[in-house]
């Protein structure tokens, strides 16, 4: 009888605790926030200031092989974090810059929550599909972070298979392994996390969302996961394609092993390795300065460099 | 060349008498392979020695070592990263003739992963490790035993210092032998 009634009590207990983390967790967002119903990503409202496709759809011969490059942020970030090379980058090269807002990103809270890393993807090939459909025929990459992991995955997948192959595929920073490696662990905890807070500053917060969902996270660990597991296998760039990867060497959110996975794994069409460029940087994402404090010089140089860089790649 | 012979005749009778010496005690030997699965990493399999005295705990404290690799494992013909943990541990078996015997370990050792590039010769590619583990053993009574478990590294990769391959939560499973039981 009592090792009865010690298993009832394990029992309520576990449907208990499942419950519980059952029960919806909603943080206490405000309006200051990404997260909230106030701001959303300038984008949204004004895509002709951010996608080429919107600003110039109807190219000239000549506007077709213009070089175009575009730009993806990284999870629970906005269009914000390519702004600064938007800026720099004016009359410095005859080229379009795309900067995409991933999926599910730059709304609301719960838009992000129920967005899956395959909506946050379709974002980055609606614009390249605008572009093709356009004509346009020399286009170029760039992704930070989780935008350089889903850029992977699209040629991991064989999606550029037949298509119009980027020039270029530039990853800063990107993902396989995080730093955090509790994220291994999300599918155990996650649920009854019910979502993880950012240690954005309040500027911060209104670029990157201040709460991150388990869900979402789920979605980060099944893309990396994905990537990872591709790696492995070998990946083959596209003919045509060159791939570099910008890696800083000290990274609190997409650990520097990432680029060794991602420089073992991938090989262009002719068997070659990919370019890397391993940055003496503390920064994760370490292109994007703004709102950041106590900048040093050596992190200017560093952005310069691979500002630098890119451009002169995708306009040679 | 002789002498080098010679030394190793003489480790092998000391060897040979040691094994025999502790086996004529009925010691507790545990010889066999070991599978173990990161969380969301790699498949790293190798070999388990596990060992019991015979008039101290017997049968209840295990001393062993293990080494497990990916090179066994995710990284053999895949670009999976090599890397090779040489882990010793204590074990404590609970409940002593029984077919299922909860056990608790504690591990310590060393991790070492091979990046293959001197590009990469910057980041941190070793560590001390350490871990406790919890499971079961089927002991039937026949001299085999298989044991299931998991284990948590404390030490662990963070971007800023430690192996970035080096993940906390592990399982694993071994089979092994009792290469002293008749």
């Amino acid at each position: 009888m009592e090792r009865i009634q010690k298993l009832t009590a394990t029992i309520s207990l576990l449907v208990s605790l499942f419950l519980f983390s059952g029960c919806d967790k909603t943080p206490p967002i405000t309006n200051t926030m990404l997260d909230g119903e106030v701001l959303f990503d300038p984008s949204l409202y004004q895509p002709e200031f951010y996608l080429a496709s919107y600003a110039h759809p109807t190219p000239s011969v000549a506007e077709k092989s213009k070089p175009i490059l575009i730009a993806s942020h990284g999870y629970s970030a906005s269009t914000f974090e390519w702004n600064e090379f938007r800026d720099w980058s004016v009359g410095k090269g005859d080229y379009y810059l795309s900067q995409v807002l991933l999926g599910g990103h730059g709304r609301t809270y719960l838009d992000f929550k129920n967005a899956t890393w395959h909506d946050w993807q379709t974002s980055i090939t609606d614009e390249y599909e605008r572009l093709v459909a356009k004509g346009y025929t020399n286009i170029s990459f760039v992704g930070s972070s989780t935008g350089g992991t889903l850029l992977l995955e699209l040629v991991s997948s064989g999606y550029f298979n037949g298509k119009v192959a980027p020039r270029h595929i530039f990853l800063v920073d990107p993902i396989v392994i995080s730093s955090d490696k509790s994220l291994s662990l999300i599918g155990l905890v996650g649920p009854m996390l019910g979502y993880v807070e950012a240690d954005n500053t309040t500027e911060e917060d209104k670029y990157w969302y201040h709460y991150r969902p388990q869900e979402t996270l789920q979605q980060l660990m099944n893309v990396i996961s994905k990537v990872r597991v591709d790696l492995e296998k070998g990946v083959t760039l596209p003919v045509g394609t060159s791939m570099k990867i910008y890696k800083s060497k000290h990274d609190a959110t997409a650990d520097a092993v990432s680029a060794v996975l991602i420089y073992r794994g991938v090989k262009t069409a002719t068997a070659y390795k990919v370019d890397i460029d391993m940055v003496e940087s503390n920064l994760h994402v370490f292109t994007r300065l703004l709102l950041r404090s106590n900048v040093s010089d050596a992190d200017k140089q560093n952005q310069k460099a691979a500002f630098n860089d890119i451009l002169n790649r995708v306009i040679e | 060349m002789q002498k080098f012979t010679q030394s190793r005749l003489l480790i092998f009778f000391f060897l040979s008498g040691l094994l025999f010496h502790l086996n004529a005690q009925q010691s507790m030997l545990d010889v066999g392979v070991r599978l173990q699965k990161t969380v969301n990493l790699y498949v790293e399999n190798g070999f388990s020695v596990q060992y019991s005295h015979p008039h101290f705990l017997s049968d209840k404290l295990y001393v062993g070592a293990s080494f497990v690799t990916s090179r066994l494992g995710t990284a053999y013909h895949s670009n999976a990263i090599p890397q090779d943990n040489y882990i010793v541990s204590a074990s404590w078996l609970f409940r002593k003739n029984h077919l299922l015997r909860p056990f608790a370990r504690l591990n310590s050792g060393y991790f070492s992963a091979d990046y293959g590039d001197p590009i990469f010769d910057d980041l941190s590619q070793k560590s001390l490790l350490l871990s406790p583990e919890f499971g079961v053993t089927i002991q039937p009574h026949i001299p085999l035993k298989m044991s299931f478990s998991f284990g948590y590294n404390l030490i662990a990769g963070d971007g800023l210092s430690g192996p970035g391959t080096l993940f906390p939560l592990y399982l694993q499973t071994t089979i092994s032998w009792n290469v002293f039981k008749n």
